[in-house]
């Protein structure tokens, strides 16, 4: 292996395993004042370190801190200590690796060298999710059932009969995706949504397989237990259900475990359905071929983005009271000056590349950052949808799930399959 | 005169309404437009920025407990032990003295009020013969680090000023 392999491979790792990481701060942060707003409250945004607030985000630090320094209690009445310590384990890694196949960027070819760029670079795709995915509830049924508590034993055995009901039209719904597709492989996917259907739509799964679409991203919102699916928790009825007796970092595991398999699932709703790393009806290759137009396009686009962002910032960023000498003003002041530098750094590297680096590999890298930029603002977007439809709709009674599940998804997915079916037959 | 019957319309059993996700995006939509209106212009939160902006206290809000003076200065209060009697939660403690001012038989020497037991029901101002105690401080926010601090003396509670003047107070109903 050259440099250049072991250089990638650590790369790719490291994308695989800290994105979802730095992830939980921000949709922690999204979720609260995402719900503050919703619900026409201001959210947490005091903290703050010498009156640097960061929007809010400084509370995370806080939470991380209480976290940390809480007692750890393993309730003497647990005959099974060593389950009860695996399962927020289970559910975290478990999170954390199923992320390992999804391709955040198309093949870089660097001097005629392929390197997929995912976490894992293997064929196994689709079904490596479903594998994982379905062993994280292991987590949670064993958290349930350790605890040796009633509440946690009732949220341990919703988790399990609703994983079980979803499954199946999860399932069911890709089943139909891949006989569109024709592969489970992720890569191979993404490649396909590239090309454009009757020449102007691009070909996002969403497009070919509507009801698919629908179907799978209510069972992978009842998959992460998120609320309208979130039974297993139910904190008006059984309090916190399977993670009652956890208390300091164990918690913070599930936790975390909760907001990694949400970007998880949100990044693999944009892979299979909204086209994933694709920008729409620009494909890799037409990208690679135009990279300079491209670059002279994004120095144009950024000081403008830029300029909206800090006028935003400075409207909404002071003290709605009296105030003298308003430190949020001064705040506001500072946060425009970062952008600003981080603009010019951009500008500059931008003009580098236009000036010297243009053609060959710096293009290839080029369209692979900006890949990865559409990506992670596609999978954003799917995870405010998440934390949209939670603070939307109230949670749904047990046997309207199970309704649910069985009696519309199921035969929705097996009539989905049908219509695809006789489509591609008729077709090919 | 016959009992006026309105019949509420049942909504959710139409097929549209069944499907549920017409109505649910019917539902994310509006809770998308009170994101975004805040989000665009965060003055139009319905919040009141507390430690730095108070809430508005009317004359009828039961704060902390005073005891007022008569014009010269000197305690109304004559200790007949009404208040500590009705109250329910038992946090008034009084002692009584002679009194040698000629205003009437007894004073108080003692006037203790545990506010961590008291529960501002308002009956040691209802039961005061005298208009001595009263709750009108307008002060609503009774923390402290220790326990010293909530336990009223005679002196704090003489030396509190109401927080309205004399006819909005009496306007409430006192």
């Amino acid at each position: 292996m050259s440099q250049l392999d072991i250089l990638l491979v650590l790369l790719r790792v490291a994308f695989g395993a800290f994105v979802p990481l730095c992830f939980i701060a921000a949709l922690v942060w999204l979720e609260r004042r995402g719900a503050a707003f919703f619900q026409d409250r201001a959210g947490p945004n005091r903290c703050n370190i010498f009156g640097f607030r960061a929007a809010g985000l400084v509370q995370n630090l806080a939470d991380a801190v209480k976290l940390i320094f809480k007692e750890d209690v393993i309730p003497g009445h647990s005959r099974h200590k060593f389950y009860f310590v695996l399962a927020p384990l289970i559910v975290f890694v478990c999170a954390l690796v199923s992320f390992a196949v999804v391709p955040f960027a198309d093949a870089l070819v660097i001097e005629g060298k392929q390197y997929l760029m995912q976490g894992i670079p293997m064929d196994l795709g689709i079904l490596w999710f479903l594998a994982i995915t379905g062993f994280a509830v292991y987590g949670i049924i064993l958290a349930g059932w350790s605890s040796h508590n009633k509440y946690g034993v009732l949220g341990g055995l919703r988790a399990s009969a609703q994983v079980i009901s979803y499954e199946i039209p999860m399932g069911l719904a890709l089943v139909s995706l891949l006989a569109v597709y024709g592969t489970v492989n992720l890569g191979e996917m993404v490649h396909f949504q590239g090309r454009l259907l009757f020449g102007f739509i691009p070909m996002w799964g969403v497009v070919l397989q509507p009801l698919g679409a629908i179907i799978f991203i209510v069972a992978a919102f009842a998959e992460t237990n998120r609320t309208p699916f979130d039974l297993a928790e139910g904190e008006s009825e059984i309090v916190a259900g399977f993670h009652i007796e956890y208390s300091s970092m164990k918690f913070a595991l599930f936790f975390m475990g909760e907001y990694v398999a949400m970007f998880v699932s949100s990044s693999l709703i944009v892979t299979l359905f909204f086209g994933g790393y694709q920008i729409p009806w620009l494909a890799t290759e037409t990208l690679v071929a135009n990279a300079r137009p491209v670059a002279l396009l994004l120095l144009v686009v950024i000081p403008i983005a830029a300029a909206l962002f800090s006028g935003w910032i400075r409207k909404n960023n002071k003290s709605h009271y009296d105030r003298p000498k308003d430190p949020r003003v001064f705040e506001a002041k500072v946060y425009i000056g970062l952008i600003w530098m981080m603009v010019i750094v951009l500008e500059a590297v931008l003009a580098g590349y236009w000036l010297y680096a243009a053609g060959g590999a710096a293009d290839r890298i080029l369209v692979v950052l900006l890949q990865i930029a559409t990506f992670l603002v596609k999978t954003f977007m799917m995870c405010f949808v998440y934390v949209w439809v939670r603070w939307t709709l109230p949670r749904f009674r047990y046997d309207q799930l199970q309704k649910l599940g069985w009696k519309m998804l199921l035969p929705l997915a097996l009539l989905n399959i049908f219509i695809t079916s006789a489509v591609v037959v008729a077709l090919s | 005169m016959s009992a006026s019957i309105k019949v509420m319309e049942r909504k959710g059993s139409s097929f549209l309404e069944k499907i549920f996700l017409l109505e649910i995006f019917k539902g994310m939509w509006v809770t998308l437009g009170h994101f975004w209106s805040n989000l665009c212009d965060n003055s139009r939160l319905y919040v009141r920025h507390y430690p730095e902006v108070k809430p508005e206290i009317t004359p009828r809000w039961r704060g902390r407990h005073r005891l007022t003076t008569h014009d010269d200065g000197s305690v109304k209060c004559v200790a007949c032990f009404m208040c500590q009697t009705n109250c329910p939660a038992k946090c008034i403690m009084i002692e009584a003295g002679e009194r040698m001012d000629g205003k009437s038989e007894k004073v108080p020497v003692r006037f203790d009020i545990d506010l961590l037991e008291c529960i501002y029901c308002g009956y040691c101002v209802e039961a005061c013969p005298m208009d001595a105690i009263r709750m009108d401080t307008g002060i609503f926010s009774v923390t402290s680090y220790d326990r010293e601090s909530v336990y009223m003396r005679i002196d704090t509670l003489l030396a509190t000023e109401g927080a309205f003047d004399e006819k909005e107070y009496k306007k409430g109903g006192a």
